[in-house]
């Protein structure tokens, strides 16, 4: 039997309880950092929209509103109602302070409700589309199989730019610029895909056995498809539903191209109007941007799990 | 087969034929300040290319910002997936608010940074000032050596969270057994990280690489909305120029040239983004 050599216990106790110690801080002083580096930006956006014009201007800037106000969002919620807001009416700003509410503001809840049809509209196409073809390619051995899945990858990877020329020359052939159609179809482009993958991956993952018990049964494919796996794949439909409406809520390019007036501009595009108007103030900017990034990260703060396991899903085979 | 059909026709006519018909129209000279007269050109639009300047300078740019961009992501998100792999107390509530940037559409991130930059009242100017790191409030954007990593560093702090999480998943995927072999082994943390922990993470860190590039060389929102492409032009980057090519100088043939060689560039990106996605399918 050899010998061990003597340990000195304690001296060995003492650094693997100081090597405990240095881990735990390094774990929370990175926690911290972390949460900062995500957080402070957003904050900032945030502390800005509620504070007045004369605040906003202050030098150092305040980080926490001394007098917090919700002008900058009644402004936004009332717009329109009673007068246009113009440059005269704005609540007898201060021109030279630049507290200024743009006259298009009034077309900022008209905007949002564009986004919310369109996206709802692409979420219920991607399914119908996408939900057929997935169980095909996860769950029917069929010629040409193998090629169906390199096809919706590659189209997965066309950059949106690339689609911008001869979108915008076909849709104004058709003579659909400018309307939620237009944006509808194409963003269809760039969402299909993306649906069809993370699909496959989940009904890849559910037994063949299933399959072929409801056929036994009598079921037909659509039957099998219908009654037996979409019951079984909510987790991955919730997913999908999140990814297409957040892609739609958030998409920009092509917005930017096919919509013209306030009949189908979806809300990036208004607010980016709002930002290259050196005029509007910043804190009504600020007000519209809280109100751009409220949905969609309450959408991701609530459905945490399902995005996650959509993301891992949608990027990484198995 | 008929499940596939309406998915087939439905990417045939918004993702092929756009990019078949860009390939075709990027053969004439299509102008519309003279919509009646589209002459074909031949490969005209793409050896006029070769010899532009501006398309060359714009080129570099969208390298330098990928580069920029995807080295900051790959190594950020390397940092925080290894800590959000630990246990901890409140794990959980920093991995839901790691989706926030996530979230946020592109345009309402463009918005933020552009006020947090901003000369006059920014957020940046003011932390700068108030710790005493600068005496007088700076111009940011609109400083030629600072204009691309400062878009750039809108764009990693967008990127992070979905870099984070692929790691993530393969970190998750090393099976302790090895680490408590390396650990017998007599292997120091830092010997582990480096001979267990990063040859596990490999193909993840190539999936980010390859995805982050392919989302920073076609990146436009933050461009359009932050500077314009300028001071001047630098930040005047590939899809920027591909814009003001087509819709502010109406030239669609050589736009429909330039988005088609972004294409390319991206179709041989995504040639090694399916062979690591696809090996299993």
């Amino acid at each position: 039997m050899p010998i061990t050599p003597p340990v000195d216990t304690i001296d060995y106790r003492r650094r693997q309880k100081i090597g405990r110690i240095v881990q735990r801080l390094v774990i929370v002083v990175s926690a911290i950092v972390l949460a900062a580096y995500i957080l402070a930006p957003v904050s900032w956006l945030v502390s800005s929209a509620f504070q007045t014009e004369t605040e906003i201007v202050s030098i150092p800037p305040h980080w926490i509103p001394e007098e917090p106000t919700l002008r900058n969002f009644e402004a936004i919620f009332t717009a329109g109602n009673d007068e246009p807001v113009t440059y005269e009416t704005r609540s007898g700003a201060d021109p030279a302070a630049g507290d200024f509410i743009p006259s298009t503001a009034e077309n900022l809840l008209p905007s949002m409700a564009n986004s919310l049809i369109v996206s709802i509209l692409v979420v219920i196409l991607n399914l119908l589309v996408g939900v057929p073809a997935a169980y095909a390619i996860a769950k029917i051995r069929f010629w040409g199989r193998n090629a169906s899945v390199y096809f919706i990858l590659i189209t997965r990877v066309i950059p949106d730019i690339a689609l911008v020329v001869p979108f915008f020359l076909v849709i104004r052939k058709l003579g659909m610029l400018d309307t939620l159609g237009s944006l509808v179809i194409t963003y269809l482009a760039i969402t299909v895909p993306f649906t069809v993958f993370i699909l496959i991956q989940y009904f890849e993952g559910l037994p063949d056995e299933l399959d072929k018990a409801a056929r036994v049964d009598g079921c037909s494919r659509l039957q099998a498809l219908i009654k037996v796996f979409l019951p079984l794949s909510l987790p991955s439909l919730v997913a999908v539903v999140l990814f297409t409406f957040l892609t739609s809520w958030n998409e920009f390019l092509l917005a930017l191209m096919f919509t013209q007036t306030s009949a189908s501009q979806t809300l990036p595009i208004l607010l980016a109007s709002f930002t290259s108007d050196f005029t509007v103030s910043f804190s009504f900017l600020n007000a519209a941007g809280v109100l751009a990034v409220v949905p969609p990260v309450i959408v991701a703060i609530v459905f945490e799990r399902y995005i996650v396991s959509g993301l891992t899903a949608g990027a990484v085979k198995g | 087969m008929l499940f596939l059909a309406p998915v087939m026709a439905v990417l045939g006519a918004v993702a092929v034929f756009p990019i078949a018909y860009s390939l075709y129209i990027s053969f004439f000279s299509i102008k519309l300040t003279r919509p009646n007269r589209t002459p074909f050109v031949g490969l005209k639009n793409y050896t006029d290319l070769l010899g532009d300047e501006a398309f060359w300078g714009a080129v570099w740019r969208t390298v330098s910002f990928s580069l920029v961009s995807v080295t900051a992501i790959a190594f950020i998100a390397l940092l925080v997936s290894l800590l959000l792999n630990q246990e901890f107390r409140g794990r959980r509530i920093l991995s839901t608010i790691l989706l926030v940037p996530w979230a946020i559409p592109y345009v309402a991130n463009a918005l933020m940074w552009k006020w947090i930059y901003d000369s006059s009242y920014g957020a940046l100017n003011g932390l700068l000032y108030q710790l005493d790191f600068i005496d007088k409030y700076m111009v940011w954007l609109g400083d030629q050596d600072k204009t691309l990593f400062l878009i750039a560093n809108a764009f990693v702090w967008k990127e992070v969270p979905l870099a984070t999480i692929l790691l993530l998943v393969s970190l998750k995927s090393i099976p302790s057994d090895l680490y408590a072999a390396a650990r017998v082994d007599g292997a120091t943390v830092w010997q582990r990280f480096v001979h267990v922990t990063l040859p596990a993470m490999k193909p993840g860190f190539m999936l980010v690489m390859i995805y982050e590039t392919m989302m920073a060389i076609r990146h436009f929102d933050l461009f359009f909305i932050l500077t314009e492409g300028g001071p001047g032009s630098a930040s005047h980057v590939l899809s920027w120029h591909i814009y003001v090519e087509t819709f502010r100088n109406l030239s669609f043939g050589s736009g429909a040239a330039m988005s088609y060689l972004l294409a390319i560039a991206t179709f041989a990106l995504s040639y090694l983004f399916i062979r690591t996605l696809g090996r299993k399918i």
